[in-house]
């Protein structure tokens, strides 16, 4: 190995161990903010298929293929004169040959004698590269995948919305006797069949709301509204529910005038379903309260239940999409598929806010749902 | 004077240009959603989904402080954005700066963009690599964390687009857009500064753009590569400065 290649010998000193640096294992050039190579060490030169010598004077692009290229201009040196360094960027180089060559590079920019200089160390991946390609393939799949399973959720319970209205019309219908009398049992199972109808109806929207949401077409107004209002519509539609199941319905007093900035219905339907669970998972006897403050700039609705509780283990995962956690528990009373909690945070989201969990095994559970204040 | 920073950075880009200006103008910078520190909430797929919904950011700035007669300085995509907001409202330009721009990065016919369609999927690709590590991690905790704006921060220091699923819908708009048809349509008086050796925008292309672009003054710069206001601020500033001046407007 020579002396490494430099362009102006005379105002860069030399290394103290030139022979170190053509040795290394890795690739190591320098160069101008306009690109011109000043130093080029010997292990480039070889991945390359290049003497090092030939490199110095050229410019840094050169042996770059075209989509560096333009990765280079538009994000690397951009990078590195704002912030004054870029670690693991992705390059591919360009060899004497055309064959790729693919490396990482770090790159730092300092001032030598008033003139600064880009060094850069370039590690060849091979192995690693062609295993990231296939992670990447692996994630692109795997995207494709999920978003057609997406468009089908969403095509399927659209597609069924239809005849299932016909259900529930023409059960109408034959209630009214428009066919003809019906007796009482008749028509108490066309009135269960109207219930389940509706019961499915509420199932279709949840799955069309959650397709939509992670497809980020979720759609939600924002406007000034008082907890105040959308709590006492969401009563209204529950109190029955806590009626029919023995449970306690407390509302603590707060403040009537504190607004939020949110979509009424979407945190309606935030708050119907933190009530619905409430009510599916507390024992008759038991107790529900809501109550609501202002800290700093958010506005905190906390649902608190005297239920069961959920294990710490399993908190982290009730708000994923079809998971339930009382499944084999309750698998009676469950109704729903687990989309409640997965919808309610994506709308919270939606709306600049979030839905927390706090609970205690045996003592029950709080919801915090929190929104940006009015 | 209104500064729009070109695809794969935020508006820091300028930092080397505006002092030259800030005495005798008002400066005006800000960042598209999706890059620096903008709220990645405003996204919109379908907005942005053409450079339309970029030039209609420019406009929104232009409207909410009610600019006339701005005189916008856009470098490369931007270059095209302001072409395109010059059309739509002429009433708020004065002049149009544009640095490196291009009308249409792939060849087409006779036409020389300088890229094939091969080299913009290798681009695709080269973004995707560099952006996979964090892209995974860091990208959602900040979307689900709006509170906490200091980590949008570290991604603006790993690259200037906060989001890759942004920054890679940005690069296909903007690499695959073709707006040579909407270059005659602009009344704004221009300055293109077409640096040398710049692979991104070639010669060919700032001597199509000035051939097409009515009113534009064509500046061949010494400066190499596709950021001269980083890599050459002060032979921008003073071509900037004569095109203002009125020196310039003859070439």
């Amino acid at each position: 190995m020579g002396k490494p290649a430099l362009l102006d010998e005379g105002r860069v000193p030399p290394p103290a161990t030139p022979d170190l640096l053509d040795r290394a294992p890795c690739g190591f050039l320098s160069f101008r903010d306009d690109g011109t190579i000043v130093h080029a060490n010997a292990t480039l030169g070889q991945l390359l298929g290049i003497p090092a010598t030939d490199l110095v004077g050229q410019s840094f692009e050169k042996i770059l293929t075209i989509p560096a290229r333009i990765f280079y201009q538009t994000h690397f040196f951009p990078l590195i004169k704002l912030h004054g360094r870029a670690e693991e960027i992705y390059f591919t180089l360009r060899s004497h040959s055309g064959a790729p060559v693919h490396v990482l590079a770090n790159a730092a920019r300092t001032d030598v004698d008033g003139s600064p200089r880009i060094d850069c160390v370039m590690l060849r991946i091979h192995e690693r590269q062609k295993y990231e390609q296939e992670l990447l393939q692996a994630k692109k799949t795997a995207e494709a995948a999920n978003a057609s399973k997406m468009r089908f959720l969403s095509m399927v319970s659209h597609d069924l919305r239809t005849p299932l209205g016909a259900i529930s019309g023409y059960a109408d219908l034959l209630l009214l006797g428009v066919r003809g009398d019906v007796n009482e049992a008749q028509s108490h199972d066309l009135r269960r069949i109207k219930e389940v109808s509706h019961f499915l109806l509420g199932l279709l929207d949840d799955i069309l709301t959650f397709a939509r949401a992670e497809a980020g077409a979720l759609t939600v107004s924002r406007e000034p509204v008082t907890v105040d209002s959308v709590l006492s519509r969401a009563e209204a539609i529950v109190a029955v529910q806590f009626q029919r199941a023995g449970i306690t319905y407390v509302r603590e007093p707060g403040p009537a005038e504190l607004t939020v900035s949110a979509d009424p219905d979407r945190l309606q339907q935030v708050l119907l379903n933190l009530l619905g669970n409430a009510s599916k998972f507390t024992p008759s006897g038991g107790k529900v309260s809501v109550h609501w403050s202002k800290e700093d700039h958010r506005v905190l609705i906390a649902v608190a239940d005297s239920g069961r509780g959920i294990p710490a283990e399993l908190l982290s995962k009730i708000f994923e999409p079809f998971v339930q956690v009382n499944r084999e528990i309750d698998a009676r009373k469950q109704k729903g598929i687990g989309l409640g909690l997965a919808i309610s945070r994506e709308l919270a989201r939606a709306m600049g806010g979030d839905i927390t969990v706090h609970s205690v095994v045996g003592e029950g559970s709080t919801f915090t749902v929190s929104l940006p204040a009015a | 004077m209104l500064f729009a920073h070109g695809f794969g950075c935020d508006q820091n880009m300028w930092r080397y240009i505006t002092p030259a200006f800030e005495n005798d103008y008002r400066i005006v910078l800000f960042d598209y959603v999706g890059s620096g520190h903008s709220d990645l909430r405003a996204y919109d797929r379908t907005r942005y989904g053409t450079l339309g919904g970029y030039a209609e950011d420019l406009l929104d700035v232009c409207r909410a402080l009610d600019l006339r007669n701005a005189i916008v300085v856009g470098h490369s995509v931007s270059g095209i954005v302001a072409v395109l907001a010059a059309k739509q409202e002429p009433h708020r330009f004065a002049q149009l700066v544009l640095i490196g721009p291009s009308p249409r990065y792939i060849n087409d016919a006779d036409y020389v963009g300088g890229f094939d369609r091969a080299d913009i999927d290798g681009l695709l690709e080269t973004m995707e690599k560099n952006y996979i590590g964090w892209a995974n991690y860091l990208a959602p905790a900040i979307m689900a964390n709006p509170e906490r704006p200091e980590l949008a921060g570290e991604l603006t220091e790993s690259f200037c687009s906060t989001d890759p699923v942004i920054a890679r819908r940005f690069a296909e708009v903007t690499f695959l857009s073709d707006n040579r048809a909407d270059l005659a349509d602009v009344s704004v008086p221009s300055l293109i500064l077409q640096c040398s050796a710049d692979i991104i925008a070639p010669p060919e292309v700032g001597e199509y753009l000035h051939r097409h672009l009515p009113l534009s003054t064509l500046r061949v710069m010494s400066a190499t590569g596709h950021c001269p206001h980083m890599s050459h601020p002060e032979e921008t500033i003073r071509e900037m400065k004569d095109y203002l001046s009125g020196k310039a407007r003859a070439a």
